[in-house]
Parts: C-alpha cells; sequence; structure tokens
C-alpha cells in the first residue's frame, strides 16, 4: 500500500510542477490575497498597538481617576461669582506674575535665564482634601502631583532710558502799587524840592502824578523821581504759584533678545513609584527618580529629543541644577509633562510649598471606578475628576484619524481582502478542476473510486494552498518590513486647559504632543488567518470541484471535451 | 466457455434538450470468456454506448447487463469501480493517458489502486515495447506509442475483459495493425476477453468475431447469439 501513497505523491508532485503555468498563476493569485490579508491586518494590528499606547493615558500610569480643580468660568458670570471668581482672579494674579519685571533681572546689557512656574488652569487643594478622597469607600490609592506651566525666559536685560523736556512759559502779573502814607509822601515832597522840582500835590492828582510825572512848575528829572521814592516802594515783591501738572509719556518696552519657551513641569511623589503622573513603566532609558527625592528630573523623549537632552545631561533652573536621571515616554493625557521633579523640589521653586494640584486616584477595583467617581465629585464639588476615557476623548491628532480610519476601514479592507483571496483561490481551484474533467472521467474508468480521485485533487489543493500561503507570507512579510522602514510617523496630542482662558496674553493651556512611528507588527495569529484562509479556500474549492467531477458517470465524464 | 456477459433489452436514451436520442435501442447479447468480439458500425451506432455499458462505465436506461450473473445496474458505485479496477481494462480512441506523468507512471494509475507496482509497469511497458520510454511524457511519444502504454496500463491489472474504443481511430493504418496484433496477441497470452468497437470493417475482419451496429441495434453481419 505504501508504494500506491507514493506513487499519488508523485503524481501530485507531477501535476504542479508539470503544469507549470497554471502553478505559478495559481501561486501568485493566492499569494496576493494572502499578502493582502496579512499587511491589512498587520496595520490595523499597529494601530491599534499604537492607540492603546497612547490614547489609554491613564491605564498607563496606574490611576483610575484624575482630579483637579478648574477655575468655574460660567458660575455667577466670571468675576462677579463669589467663590469661582475668586479662584478666577487668584489663577489670573498667579498666571501675571510671569509678565517680566526687567529692573529686576539684574544690570543692563547682562544675560540672564529665568524660568517662572504658572499654575496654568489648575487650582492647587487644600491639604485637607486628599485626605478627605484617600478615604473615600473603593479607593485603592492616591497620590498627589503638580503640574505646572513654565516658562523659560532668556536674553540680555534691556536699558531703558527716558529724556522728559519740558517747554518754556511765560508768565505775566499785573499788580498795583499802594500810594505812599503822609510822611512818606511829605518826604518825598521835600526830596523833589531839595532836588529842585515841584512835588505833585497829593490828593487831586496822587495816582497820575506818580505815573504822568505832573504838569507845570519845575519837571523834575526821571533820576529824581527814583531816588525819592521810599525804600519800600522801590523795589515791589509779590509771591505766586503756577498751577500742579503731570508729566505723562508712554515708553516703548525696549527690543531685546529675550525668548520666551514654554514647557509643562511635574512633580511626582516619587515615593510611590508605580503610580502617580509618572510611573517607573514608562522610563525607556536610564532609571526612575530615587525615593529619596534629590535633584533629579525625568524628561520626556519628544523633550529631551527637541532639546539635545539625554540622561545624564544637567538642567538649570533658576539656579538649582538637577541631574537628568532617566527618559520617559509618558502617555498622552491631562497630566503629561515635559520634565518630572520630585514633588517636593518643584514645590519650593514654584513657591509652592506643600501644594498640590493634581491628585491621582486608583480604585480598588476597576468594577468600582464610577462609584468612586461620583462619590469624589459629590465630596469636592469644585473638583474635575476625569476617568481614563473622558480623557482620551480629548487627544486628537493623525493617529487618533488613523486609528479611525483603521477600526472602520481597516476591517473592511481586511474582510474584502481575505474574501478576495479566497474567492481567487476558489475560482483558480475551480477552474483548474473543471479543465480536467475528462482526465478524472479517466481515473473513473481506470477503476478510481470517487475518494480516491477527490482525495487526489485535494491533495493538489492543499499544496497550492500551502505554497501560495507561504508565497503570501514572505510578500506580506515584505509590505510590512516596507511599512516599517518607511515607517509614517502619527502623532496625537492632547490639550487641557482653556488656551484663551479669561484673556490671558500667556497660554495657560498644556499641550502634549505625543508622536508613533507607525509599525505594522508581525503576528503569528495574522499570519496563521492568512495562510488557513489560503488552504482553506484553494481546499474547499478543490474538493468542491473535484467531488462535482468524480460524481459524474466516467461515460459522461469522458465524454467532456478537453 | 462460460458464459461471460447476458445482455437483455439493453437501451439507452439521452437527452439532448427536448428531443431524446436513443443511442441503444433493445439490445440482447451474450458474449463468453475469452471472445474476441468486434463492433462495427459508422458513428453513431451506438457501439461507444454498448462498450461504456459492458464496461460499467455508464448504466443502462432499459434493460439488464448481467456480467458474470450480476446485474451492474443494481451494483452500487464503490463496487462499480472495483469491477473497473480489477476485472475490466479500457483501451480509448484519444488514449486518455494523463498528460503530467510518464509513461511508466501512466501505467502505475491502473495499478496503485490495487497496491502500486512499479516493477509490474515496467514489465508491461517491456511487453508492449516500450521499455526505453518509460520515463517519456505522452507529449513526447508518438500516437502508436501512446496507445501502445494504454495496452500496457488496461492490461496491467489481468483484467478479465478488454475494451478498446476506436483504438486506431487515431493511428495510420500500419500503426493500427500493429495495435490490434498487440492487442489480440496479449489478450490470448492473459487469457482475457477482448471487444473492440471500430467502423474499420478492414479491422473488424480480423476478429473471429463481428458484430455490425446502425442506429442502436444490431444489423446483418452475424447472430447477436454467441457464435
Amino acid at each position: 500500500m505504501f508504494a500506491s501513497y507514493v506513487f499519488y505523491a508523485r503524481y501530485l508532485r507531477n501535476e504542479l510542477l508539470r503544469r507549470r503555468t497554471r502553478t505559478i498563476v495559481t501561486l501568485i493569485g493566492l499569494g496576493l490575497g494572502v499578502a493582502l490579508v496579512i499587511a491589512i491586518s498587520s496595520l490595523s494590528n499597529g494601530l491599534d498597538r499604537a492607540q492603546k499606547k497612547t490614547l489609554n493615558p491613564l491605564a498607563g500610569i496606574g490611576t483610575d481617576l484624575t482630579v483637579t480643580l478648574a477655575p468655574q468660568q460660567n458660575q455667577g458670570g466670571g468675576f462677579g461669582g463669589p467663590g469661582g471668581g475668586g479662584a478666577s482672579r487668584d489663577l489670573i494674579q498667579a498666571n501675571q506674575s510671569v509678565i517680566t519685571d526687567l529692573s529686576k533681572l539684574g544690570k543692563p546689557g547682562t544675560h540672564f535665564v529665568h524660568d517662572f512656574f504658572l499654575p496654568g488652569t489648575q487650582l492647587t487643594f487644600k491639604r485637607t482634601d486628599t485626605k478627605q478622597i484617600s478615604s473615600i469607600a473603593g479607593v485603592g490609592g492616591v497620590t498627589q502631583g503638580l503640574t505646572l506651566l513654565a516658562q523659560h525666559q532668556e536674553g540680555i536685560v534691556p536699558k531703558i532710558v527716558a529724556t522728559l523736556k519740558t517747554q518754556a512759559k511765560t508768565i505775566t502779573q499785573v499788580r498795583k502799587i499802594p500810594q505812599p502814607t503822609a510822611a512818606e509822601f511829605a518826604a518825598m515832597q521835600a526830596c523833589f524840592a531839595k532836588l529842585g522840582g515841584s512835588a505833585p500835590t497829593p490828593g487831586a492828582n496822587g495816582g497820575a502824578g506818580f505815573g504822568g510825572g505832573g504838569g507845570g512848575g519845575a519837571r523834575p528829572d526821571r533820576g529824581a523821581f527814583s531816588k525819592c521814592l521810599p525804600a519800600r516802594l522801590q523795589k515791589l515783591r509779590a509771591t505766586f504759584t503756577s498751577p500742579s501738572q503731570t508729566l505723562r509719556q508712554v515708553l516703548n518696552p525696549p527690543q531685546t533678545n529675550i525668548t520666551t519657551t514654554a514647557y509643562t513641569i511635574g512633580g511626582v511623589d516619587q515615593t510611590n513609584p508605580t503610580m502617580g503622573i509618572v510611573t517607573t513603566a514608562q522610563v525607556t532609558k536610564g532609571r526612575y527618580l530615587a525615593v529619596a527625592g534629590g535633584r533629579e528630573a525625568l524628561i520626556s523623549q519628544t523633550y529631551a529629543a527637541k532639546h539635545s537632552l539625554k540622561v545624564g545631561s544637567t538642567l538649570d533652573l533658576n539656579g538649582t541644577k538637577f541631574t537628568v536621571v532617566g527618559l520617559v515616554a509618558p502617555p498622552l493625557g491631562g497630566q503629561s509633562a515635559d520634565v518630572y521633579l520630585p514633588l517636593k523640589q518643584l514645590q519650593t521653586l514654584a513657591n509652592e510649598a506643600g501644594l498640590a494640584n493634581v491628585v491621582l486616584v486608583r480604585a480598588s477595583s476597576s468594577s468600582n471606578v464610577a462609584s468612586v467617581q461620583k462619590a469624589i465629585e459629590k465630596a469636592l464639588p469644585q473638583a474635575q475628576v476625569a476617568s481614563s476615557k473622558q480623557v482620551a476623548a480629548q487627544i486628537s491628532g493623525s493617529l487618533v484619524d488613523a486609528s479611525n480610519i483603521s477600526k472602520n476601514l481597516g476591517f473592511a479592507l481586511s474582510v474584502i481582502a481575505a474574501v478576495a483571496a479566497f474567492l481567487l483561490a476558489a475560482l483558480l481551484a475551480l477552474s483548474s478542476v473543471g479543465k480536467r474533467t475528462r482526465e478524472l472521467g479517466t481515473l473513473k474508468a481506470l477503476g478510481w473510486t470517487q475518494r480516491m480521485v477527490v482525495r487526489q485533487i485535494a491533495g493538489e489543493s492543499l499544496a497550492q494552498g500551502v505554497l501560495g500561503g507561504v508565497f503570501g507570507i514572505l510578500f506580506g512579510l515584505l509590505i510590512i518590513a516596507a511599512v516599517n522602514a518607511f515607517g509614517p510617523t502619527l502623532s496625537a496630542s492632547s490639550t487641557t486647559g482653556d488656551s484663551s482662558l479669561l484673556g490671558l496674553g500667556v497660554s495657560t493651556a498644556r499641550t502634549a504632543t505625543s508622536s508613533v512611528s507607525l509599525s505594522a507588527p508581525v503576528g503569528v495569529t495574522v499570519l496563521a488567518t492568512g495562510f488557513g484562509l489560503a488552504l482553506l479556500g484553494g481546499l474547499v474549492a478543490g474538493t468542491a470541484g473535484a467531488m462535482r467531477a468524480a460524481r459524474l458517470r466516467p461515460a459522461d465524464a469522458l465524454r467532456q471535451v478537453d | 466457455m462460460a458464459i461471460q456477459y447476458e445482455l437483455s433489452g439493453v437501451a439507452k436514451f439521452f437527452e439532448r434538450g427536448s428531443a431524446t436520442v436513443r443511442a441503444l435501442d433493445g439490445v440482447d447479447l451474450e458474449i463468453e470468456a475469452g471472445e474476441f468480439l468486434a463492433l462495427e458500425g459508422p458513428s453513431g451506432s451506438g457501439k461507444t454506448t454498448l462498450l461504456q455499458l459492458l464496461g460499467a462505465l455508464d448504466r443502462p436506461s432499459e434493460g439488464t447487463v448481467l456480467f458474470e450473473g450480476r446485474d451492474l445496474a443494481k451494483l452500487p458505485d464503490i463496487q462499480l469501480a472495483a469491477l473497473r479496477l480489477r476485472s475490466f481494462g479500457f483501451v480509448f480512441q484519444q488514449f486518455n493517458l494523463i498528460p503530467t506523468l510518464t509513461a511508466i507512471e501512466n501505467v502505475e494509475v491502473k495499478l496503485a489502486p490495487v497496491g502500486g507496482g512499479r516493477e509490474k509497469a515496467l514489465q508491461m511497458l517491456e511487453e508492449v515495447g516500450l521499455a526505453g520510454r518509460a520515463d517519456h511524457l505522452p507529449a513526447h511519444m508518438s500516437g502508436g506509442e501512446q496507445q501502445r502504454v494504454a495496452i500496457a496500463r488496461a492490461l496491467s491489472v489481468e483484467p478479465r475483459v478488454v475494451l478498446a474504443d476506436e483504438p486506431t481511430g487515431n493511428l495510420d493504418s500500419a500503426t493500427g495493425g500493429e495495435i490490434i496484433e498487440l492487442l489480440s496477441g496479449l489478450a490470448a497470452e492473459h487469457g482475457s476477453t477482448v471487444i473492440v468497437a471500430t467502423h474499420d470493417a478492414g479491422l473488424a475482419a480480423r476478429a473471429p468475431r463481428r458484430l455490425a451496429m446502425r442506429d442502436g441495434r444490431f444489423a446483418g453481419l452475424g447472430a447477436p447469439a454467441a457464435a
């Protein structure tokens, strides 16, 4: 019997090898179909993976809920509201402190670097709030964080000189000269007489005599007049005050080379490395912050790349030097930052000792996340409690688009490719069997049973399916390799806070962007699916065709024209 | 000699559109084991149809075909296949070799279901004088050579009946003569019954028993009963 199977195998091999064109066409068809299925599914998987990694922000940080306090802008018309309005005002004051007081930076002409830490749109918690949250039933863990918006300013302290020039003024004053007393007048007359002139008569022409000099008689000269005036009237004294005046001039700020760059900075409770705004799980290079909480920093990969920083680099924040100990890939979400410091260090830098503006909560089990969220909202009515789903909903960008496309179109394409591969395999197998009806009739005439004929053809289809599948896998891997090599970069970004909050000049929004290079991971499942499809298509169609032909009476099969 | 075939009232109809073609129209026939029988007639006279009924390639529309006492119409497919395999050997006008198989492999096609036998296949090729061409593909052989391979294939399982349908139809007359010689000689050697359908009267004349067919019936020459 063994000899028979050796023959059947040889027959099979000969069919594939000696009908080379047909076999090659079949293999190419099957291979392309399988390759398409593999490539599309892999791309789709790649997108899913990128999405899971990037768009599921809180899961990555061991947290179910983030609690923040934001000013209630709609309460009582903004500033008018007693509680919310006050909070907004506080925030504005805190944020406006960034308006650089140039005079405090140093002498004009010197270079300065300064980092300002702003609370952005998040208010700080009262110390009792965190305690209150941790006492809520169903809360498994609570940790604090502080995320601030930093403005990094750098440049030369400018010199500011203003020159004020006032106008020249002429002041006119009219004053009546008082009449001389009788004694003075007598003295004057005596003086005039002595100098040889008639003195004016008092009373009748008193005043005029002074101006006109009198008429008739002897004419005293003008020098005599001034000599004879009493000393009191020889010099007139008067005091007057000009009206008070304020000079106003707008000074244009001087042109300087001061540059401002914004980044986000987060304070991490480094004593709780599995939970927080960044955790050990996100460290991609280097290590996590030491529990002791020294002057160490973690920086995000994107920020590191942008500023050519690496593990071991030093960050100078207003004179305090921090060593970069690790690079992290924080998931997108409300509380991701570019730079992470131990919480206490950041609090010191930002003069916010003991304060935090984000509380991360882990529920004791995933089933009570919703109830814990409600409980926190009830306990702290002014707090915003976000679950990972809500945070993910804020994320946008090409990754989200591609992911959405992949969810809908990718699935459809996979199905279409799969169906196409299957149909192609089936059609090729059917047509190949159809052309061999006479051959199959001959086999039956020679005494082959229906089962033997079907087995032989099914074997051929199976072999073609295997070869087509292998070819398809190779071709699919090639496509994937090409995608991975050219790796289109997709990005996702998350913006929290309102960029136009209360019309501040400084944007208080935090925007975190994460770029993911699209890769198509090759899964065994994907390969097996493609392979299985090729096998199944060929096998089902081959067997069906063979059965149809083999069921014919040999006489009918033989009558078929080649 | 024992009666091998017993046919009574055998008819075969084909539906051709709305018309019914009576390919075989009530035939009675007895054939003894070891006979050399020629079925003679123009194409469409029913020779091929009769041959296919004798070789269990088809079932009659009417009547009974008894082969060694068994009614072929009543046997299940699996037993008919077994009969075709072990008891009958077919030779076709078109040779019907498998194009992707070599001469020896084409003989093995018949031997494989009974347990294989490359030596037996080679021995058969020797008997038909083609031992040297065992590894040639049909496309690389002449018509005569191909028909020899077909004869080797038909006889390889020592069948009790060899059925040849126009075995020389695609060959020149000299080659055709050789093929008939070979067929009759080997059949006699193996003790097989040979039934040859042909439209060539000269060829039919070589057979000890000739049956002329026309319009699905026996006509003229010889009696339908055993000689």
